[in-house]
């Protein structure tokens, strides 16, 4: 096995062009498992630490830039309140140490339905800053899973950033599990309220092969929430809501929790947060 | 006493704190190599082809030991009550002596190499086939398989008192329920690891075990040596549970891979490989049928078990001894039974039987409760049995009602509305339950000797386990008490067959076992020391007699007349003077054997003795989601006398978390179509985190037994006891819903 | 490859490593430091906390090619000496050992949650600190007490 330890980005473009099987490894949160476990050794291995571009996030446009390398406790202590979405489930990641080392980008380059950052992600509709020796292109995060741990990555490419809007408005993310703290999603969900356009964001967890939105449900309430009066939201706006969230999971039963479960709670998440959003939103 | 029954700090803690301590993987020998398993992929079948040429071929690999290249070992020995060793076997397979597989998980190959990664790159890339045969891996489907559980001379597998099925149908009010719980495992944070290397036709082993000897014993066996050529050393153990009790596959294979490698070899299972080859504690369906009268006293009690075992072995669990002992109803029945399984020997495992058995008992007695309109407690003070109720026998000792006071005054259980779903937090339910805690009493023999020496200090010696209990601890506490020294004065030494043999460290018997042995030893020390300066010319304790003298700082001493031990000694021209109980010699092992096994059974035939308490918990349930949270906790025990207010209490809070985790977590899923542990990482195996646990009170009632040395009752067990009684209780009383299916995961309560 | 790394204020170096294996492996196996524990080599337990670049990770899902040049420090580098650390101490002190085979992993993680809290964190914040640390043996009540008061002395210093 190699072990690749390009210095600069542009080094490591060249390095995973040349050798597009190495699998980049970053905090390791994912990778050091498979290679603990006994799933193989990679090829080759190409390790993104000392790439000094990745470890910063910037800011333009009402958007922010999150290098690759920018761990779960930072986003959370520098852009928690720009990005309340991702940063609530940033918390929910593993422990302290697993925050230390693990990125959004590893997530989105393991590609796993139980994946903490994904809802938010989505809910927002951030872009992947993906690149490769032969350019940079911007994936919407819609179109970045391809399945069960599949995604949209040429084998030459690498994640630079993941590209987030500002929080423009109420975010919120809930997720399930047997305990309070080291969860893997039993499932989870985000919202996402864009009162500038008027728009309703979602992404869930954990409840279908790959991680979703729910369109129909977005529309739905997008169209009924009383933007400008700020009422209450109707008891049947929220059940319909909640409705149409778990319509648009395609679960399974399996180690952690059964589809009928996912199901019925995903109504609930939704509902839930929809609350806590629309209470955010009231100023009450 | 000055020291027994003081919060004092652990010898250990140091070592343990600064990263001083070694574990058994943790021994350096130079020219190390490192061992690495292959685990069937079939429940049973025979291996038809395995190919290990890729993996033999692999830089750095040193062996790859399959059935068609080990070493001959000789079989276990069949399990005999008269001869405890034999019991060590956890399986009776004779690994790679066999193309037979008995269960998934099986080790089939070890690769040996020079580093792990390599061993385990190489075990990766072995490829084997199988010709399966037809197996019993599902175990709700192999119920109607059960046959009853044969009795054992420590364990009663049945019991009855009158016709409890007759009284059931006649009562004037019964319930009749069926209870179900999961297969859970140790997970002790330290997995099973073996360092072994041989010197010649001598065997060195260093393991974390909860009985050296017994590994000494069996793997003489099985190597076919004489026992004093085997040395096991276990000074650390990180943890066990009951996992390390018996000797795992690892443990025999490591050995034999030192042998054929000619080098020392470690073998540090995955949390993996510990699911697969060493046993948890067996899933269980329970009967408990209650018929009462309308005042709440029990006319019938009828309690039986289904459990499983693996064809190759397994610890029959005394699931329904609890309800031998806890409410005195008129006629009792009591009933285990087995069925054989193509699965790894499932093994004990803390509070074996009592921790799953009094879940169904009490939740059943929590809902006879409700039904009857009586108080929970109200309900067993009604119950509560002067002498045992299934035979009569005095109880050496029982401060159940007390516990169950103390507890409701503390807890504030009388001012909580009785009707179910009436406490609420928001979206949050709220209950309160409650259980008894029960867990017999148990003592064995013991060897060990203690010395004094001229300059004061003293030495005992003696092979027991330290997983963590702090026994070693104690031990020092009691022996200073004992002599009258200061504690910084006694040393002890243990985990190490090079020691006199002690008992199991299981059943919460240890510090009992060793303190008999111990006060026993101090009284023989003293009389020897007393005599040697009563002897010794110029001594100033010449002609007293030892009715007139009092040990005391460090010496013997009649008013101020007398001297420390460092003088008697001295004068006398003695190095030191030892004194030992338990033989040395097979005869005399044989004759103590004899002789503290009629004292066994002549004190079981007297005397009922155990532990008990009242565990009383308040859980939050999310009306919506069914997350169920722990938010408080009470256990007030009666464990006799408590030597080590410090150390004591964490182990009963230590068996409350354990509690918390069958109650509402732990799970070992097994494959149906192929009895393949699928969750076999604690990442989908979920062990209650700090983050789950809220503050757990516990108290203890610090009452000397007065049947046991120094009162001593055993604090191990008892605290997982009752747990999930408590916490199903508390989930009906805050949702309403009985759930009679462990662990009480999120879906069950919608 | 040769790793270098600095352990503990040391340097240190180990031949023939294939950089693909642990930090932890090669702390306990090739550089004689076994203080930092090997128990479920997935991130879920803690038992391997050690600091890398003075931030608290598991060392089993650190490359130990990842680590080639950097500051490593463990449980073996926390005394000063014969003199314990305050979180060590008050590990010994408050019962917060049993078994001891978490230890390591929690005081390493403590110490690090103690560095980065003024005065004595919450019990809440002590419980999520820690939640990536499973001790199977003490109930985690002492560990917390442990905690409190090694802050507590730490403040008053």
């Amino acid at each position: 096995m190699d072990f690749l330890r390009p210095t600069t980005w542009a080094d490591a473009l060249a390095a995973k062009a040349e050798r597009p099987e190495a699998t980049p490894i970053q905090g390791g949160t994912d990778v050091m498992v498979e290679i603990n476990l006994d799933k193989g050794r990679p090829a080759a291995l190409l390790d993104l630490n000392p790439v000094a571009e990745l470890r910063d996030w910037s800011s333009e446009d009402g958007w922010l830039r999150i290098g690759a390398g920018v761990s779960y406790t930072r986003l959370i202590d520098e852009l928690g309140d720009r990005l309340p979405g991702l940063a609530q489930a940033s918390r929910t990641v593993g422990s302290p140490q697993i925050r230390n080392r693990g990125t959004v980008a590893g997530n989105l380059g393991a590609a796993s339905p139980a994946g903490d950052s994904h809802p938010p992600l989505l809910a927002s509709d951030a872009l992947v800053e993906a690149e490769s020796v032969r350019g940079s292109r911007l994936i919407p995060i819609g179109e970045f899973y391809l399945g069960v741990k599949r995604n949209a990555l040429e084998p030459d490419e690498l994640i630079r950033a993941v590209r987030v809007p500002y929080a423009d408005g109420p975010q919120y993310f809930s997720k399930i599990g047997t305990r309070n703290a080291m969860v893997i999603a039993v499932c989870s969900f985000a919202v996402a309220l864009h009162p500038s356009r008027r728009g309703v964001g979602t992404g869930i967890g954990s409840a279908a092969p790959t991680p979703r939105r729910a369109p129909e449900a977005e529309e739905f309430l997008a169209g009924e929430l009383d933007w400008d009066g700020r009422t209450a939201v109707p008891d049947e706006t929220a059940r319909r809501f909640g409705e149409l969230v778990a319509r648009a999971a395609s679960p399974i039963d399996d180690v952690r929790g059964t589809r009928d479960y996912r199901v019925h709670a995903l109504a609930v998440m939704a509902r839930r947060t929809l609350g806590w959003a629309w209470t955010e939103y009231r100023g009450i | 006493m000055r020291y027994v029954g003081q919060p004092i700090d652990r010898l250990d803690g140091v070592a343990k704190t600064t990263g001083a301590a070694r574990f058994s993987a943790e021994y350096p020998y130079p020219n190390l190599a490192y061992a690495a398993l292959v685990h069937a992929t079939i429940a049973r079948g025979r291996i038809t082809r395995i190919d290990t040429g890729t993996a033999r071929k692999t830089p750095g690999v040193l062996a790859v030991i399959t059935h068609g290249n080990a070493p001959e070992m000789k079989p276990a020995p069949k399990p005999n009550q008269f001869d405890m060793s034999t019991l060590a076997a956890a399986t009776s397979v004779n690994y790679l002596n066999t193309d037979e597989v008995y269960w998934n998980g099986q080790p089939v190959a070890v690769v040996v190499a020079e580093t792990l990664d390599v061993a385990r790159e190489a075990a990766y890339l072995i490829e084997v086939e199988y010709a399966e045969y037809p197996a019993a891996v599902d175990f709700a489907a192999e119920e109607g398989n059960a046959r009853p559980q044969k009795s054992t001379m420590l364990s009663e597998a049945d019991g009855r008192k009158g016709d409890a099925e007759a009284a059931l149908a006649d009562a004037p009010f019964a319930l009749d329920l069926r209870y179900t719980t999961a297969q859970v495992n140790h997970n002790a944070i330290e997995p099973h690891s073996t360092t072994a290397y041989w010197d010649g036709d001598h065997l060195i082993l260093h393991e974390g075990s909860q009985n050296v000897a017994w590994v000494r014993d069996h793997l003489a066996i099985r190597f076919d040596l004489p026992k004093q050529n085997v040395r096991v050393i276990s000074p650390f153990v990180g943890g066990a549970f009951g996992g390390k009790s018996f000797v795992w596959p690892g443990t025999v294979l490591t050995a034999l891979a030192a042998k054929v490698t000619g080098r020392p070899v470690r073998m540090m299972l995955t949390r993996e490989g510990v699911f697969r080859t060493v046993g948890g504690r067996t899933p269980s369906i329970q009967r408990v049928a209650i018929g009462a009268q309308l005042d709440g006293s029990m006319t019938a009690l009828i309690h039986t078990s289904v459990c499983q075992v693996g064809r190759t072995g397994g610890w029959s669990e005394q699931v329904t001894s609890v309800s031998r002992h806890l409410y005195d109803a008129a006629n009792i029945q009591v009933q285990q039974n087995l069925v054989g399984m193509d699965l790894l020997a499932n093994t004990i495992m803390r509070a074996p039987g009592e921790s799953i058995g009094s879940f169904a008992l009490e939740a059943t007695v929590d809902e006879l409760a409700y039904e009857l309109g009586l108080d929970p407690i109200e309900l067993r003070a009604r119950n509560e049995p002067a002498r045992n109720p299934l035979d009569g026998k005095a109880f050496s000792h029982r401060l159940l009602m007390e516990c169950f006071e103390e507890g409701a005054k503390e807890f504030g259980w009388a001012g909580r509305p009785q009707e179910p779903g009436s406490m609420r937090d928001g979206r949050w339910l709220i209950g309160m339950g409650v259980a008894a805690a029960y867990h017999p009493a148990w003592r064995f023999p013991a060897n060990l000797t203690v010395r004094l020496s001229d300059d004061g200090t003293v030495l005992i010696r003696c092979g027991l386990h330290e997983m963590g209990m702090g026994s070693a601890t104690a031990v020092s506490q009691i022996a200073a008490d004992a002599l009258c020294v200061p504690m910084a004065a006694v040393t002890v030494a243990y985990g190490d067959t090079a020691l006199p043999d002690t008992t199991t460290a299981g059943a919460s018997s240890q510090t009992a076992s060793v303190t008999a042995s111990l006060l026993a030893a101090c009284a023989k020390l003293d009389r020897a020391v007393f005599t040697l300066a009563r002897k010794t010319p110029g001594s100033p304790l010449r002609g007293l007699r030892r009715a007139d003298v009092t040990a005391r700082d460090g010496g013997l001493y009649n008013g101020s007349r007398g001297e420390s031990y460092h003088d008697i000694l001295r004068r006398a021209g003695r190095a030191s003077v030892e004194a030992r109980v338990g033989a040395d010699t097979r005869l005399g092992e044989i004759a103590d054997q004899v002789r503290s096994m009629s004292k066994f059974l002549l004190d079981r035939r007297r005397w009922v003795k155990a532990a008990c308490g009242a565990q009383f918990c308040e859980v939050l349930v999310d009306s919506d989601t069914g997350e169920t949270r722990i938010s408080r906790w009470l256990g007030v025990f009666d464990v006799g006398r408590v030597v080590n207010a410090k150390t004591a209490a964490s182990q009963l809070r230590g068996g409350i978390v354990m509690g918390i985790g069958l109650a509402l977590t732990e799970e070992t899923l097994v494959d149906p179509r192929n009895g393949r542990i699928v969750n076999a990482s604690l990442s989908e195996y979920h062990v209650p985190v700090h983050a789950d646990i809220p503050v757990i009170d516990v108290r203890y009632l610090d009452d000397p037994d007065p049947t046991m040395p120094l009162g001593v009752v055993g604090i191990g067990e008892v605290g997982v006891t009752g747990v999930a009684g408590a916490v199903a209780n508390a989930v009906f009383h805050a949702t309403g819903k009985r759930i009679r299916d462990l662990p009480i995961t999120l879906d069950k309560l919608l | 490859m040769r790793v270098n790394v600095i352990v503990n204020g040391e340097a240190m170096t180990a031949d023939d490593v294939w950089e693909g294996e642990s930090l932890l492996y090669a702390l306990r196996e090739r550089l004689g430091l076994p203080g930092a524990k090997n128990a479920c080599e997935q991130g879920e337990c803690g038992s391997c906390t050690v600091y890398l670049d003075g931030i608290p990770v598991c060392a089993c899902l650190v490359a130990i090619g990842q680590a080639e040049g950097r500051s490593v420090v463990t449980v073996e580098g926390l005394a000063d000496g014969e003199s314990l650390d305050e979180v060590q101490r008050a590990f010994v002190e408050c019962g917060a050992v049993q078994c001891g085979f978490c230890t390591p992993g929690l005081i390493v993680q403590a110490h690090s949650l103690i560095a980065s809290t003024s005065g004595v964190p919450e019990d809440a914040e002590i419980r999520e600190a820690l939640a990536g640390n499973l001790c199977r043996c003490t109930g985690y009540e002492k560990i917390l007490d442990a905690v409190r008061l090694a802050a507590a002395r730490k403040a008053a210093l």
